[in-house]
């Protein structure tokens, strides 16, 4: 019982911790670069050497992102050996799946996949107008971009205006993280994604752009 | 009628050359052709070589082209080697599949697992030439002054989803493979080449157990 109590007790501090996150941002009007895409706008192809974990198992491979139109992307995942698992399109206004193999259709699967792409692309903040923050530390210049009950906040680092952090959140609630480093010619060499409610990691680490 | 059976007749004929791969003919003797692959396998107990892999994906303006290293042990053994972009090692040895990527190696019992089964399969069988053999592919041969050309296309569904067929470019010297093709359903393909191959060469059995 005093166990349970315990739990129950931890839960609700972390959960207020996550809730409380985003209430210690102030909102800013300064003068900032905008905040620009990490793929876009020069029409090239990015490769990245792959690791998805998904409730413990395991799919390595390649991803390539290739821009074909200002908001037109096309996002392909294929094994080492060659063999295409997804291949993913995005317009500013629709989804294309245009090919998937059967051990990859799930739908809840690819629609977390999908969404984290989108998410990655910033196709959407070239139509949407962004909030701004500062943190309390200020240390990151914070964008927030709201869609329904969703937000996507793009941590900018003051200094160099590197993006070094996307925290995708449901209400106040942090449900995803993006962090990014290793930045070589403004492009980030490494690219974790972390589920906090779903046993999901995407790491991505560039070979090539 | 006999201008539309003309037509129909030449339509025929036209599909049945536009199937034959640019720069080949039909290979006539399939059976001596067959024969000698079994013979000249039967010869090979040890092979190794450098790869270069191209991928080529039709939004794509570039290919994506990653390079390493391949060893092959009588039997059952082979380790498949990328050193260029990445490092990534798959190793067979009989009933055991160990990938290495990065620093993380990862066990598998072959049996287990009906993909790696058949990944097992198709890596052994294409580098020993015996994919011919195999029922679940229907080949066709062909040939130029160099090389024999023998298409295989799958012949159940589930491969069928995501190959559209597989070219073995093999050697009229020594009946070896020296090049593969794979083409899935949208026409995006993988093509292997292998060069400074050796065979009969001693390989460790080390080699084919990742630690």
């Amino acid at each position: 019982m005093k166990n349970l109590l315990l739990s129950s007790f931890l839960a609700i501090f972390i959960t207020a911790c996550s809730f409380g996150h985003y209430k210690r941002l102030l909102p800013t009007t300064i003068e900032t670069t905008p905040l620009k895409p990490i793929f876009g706008d020069h029409f090239n192809s990015f490769l990245f050497k792959t690791n998805i974990t998904v409730y413990g198992k395991n799919f390595s491979g390649l991803l390539i992102t290739k821009q074909l139109k200002p908001a037109d992307y096309r996002v392909i995942f294929t094994t080492e050996l060659g063999m295409k698992l997804f291949d993913f399109e995005f317009t500013d206004s629709a989804f294309i799946l245009q090919y998937c193999v059967p051990q990859f259709n799930r739908p809840a699967l690819l629609k977390t996949i999908q969404q984290d792409i989108e998410i990655l692309l910033m196709n959407k903040l070239k139509t949407q107008s962004l909030q701004q923050f500062m943190d309390k530390q200020n240390k990151y210049i914070v964008y927030r971009q709201m869609e329904g009950k969703f937000s996507n906040y793009y941590f900018t680092d003051k200094n160099n205006h590197q993006l070094v952090k996307i925290e995708h959140a449901k209400r106040q609630l942090k449900k995803t993280t993006f962090a990014l480093d290793n930045y070589s010619e403004d492009i980030p060499g490494m690219i974790q994604i972390q589920h906090h409610n779903l046993k999901l990691k995407i790491e991505l680490a560039l070979l090539k752009k | 009628m006999k201008k539309c059976i003309l037509f129909l007749f030449s339509f025929c004929v036209f599909h049945t050359f536009a199937q034959v791969p640019t720069g080949f003919k039909l290979l006539k003797d399939t059976a001596a052709f067959k024969q000698k692959m079994q013979e000249q396998s039967k010869l090979i107990n040890s092979m190794e070589s450098n790869f270069t892999q191209e991928k080529y994906l039709s939004v794509m303006s570039e290919k994506i082209i990653t390079k390493g290293h391949f060893n092959f042990k009588k039997v059952n053994m082979l380790r498949w080697e990328y050193t260029d972009p990445y490092k990534y090692v798959i190793a067979i040895n009989k009933d055991k599949m160990f990938i290495k990527d990065n620093n993380k190696i990862t066990k598998y019992d072959i049996n287990s697992n009906k993909m790696f089964k058949s990944i097992n399969e198709m890596m052994v069988n294409t580098v020993q030439g015996n994919l011919l053999n195999n029922k679940d592919y229907k080949p066709a041969f062909y040939e130029n002054e160099k090389i024999y050309l023998v298409e295989l296309t799958p012949v159940q569904k589930a491969a069928k989803d995501f190959l559209k067929n597989i070219y073995l470019y093999i050697d009229k010297t020594d009946y070896v493979v020296v090049k593969v093709k794979l083409t899935e359903p949208g026409d995006d393909y993988t093509i292997i080449d292998f060069t400074d191959r050796k065979t009969n060469q001693p390989i460790a059995d080390e080699k084919f157990t990742i630690k």
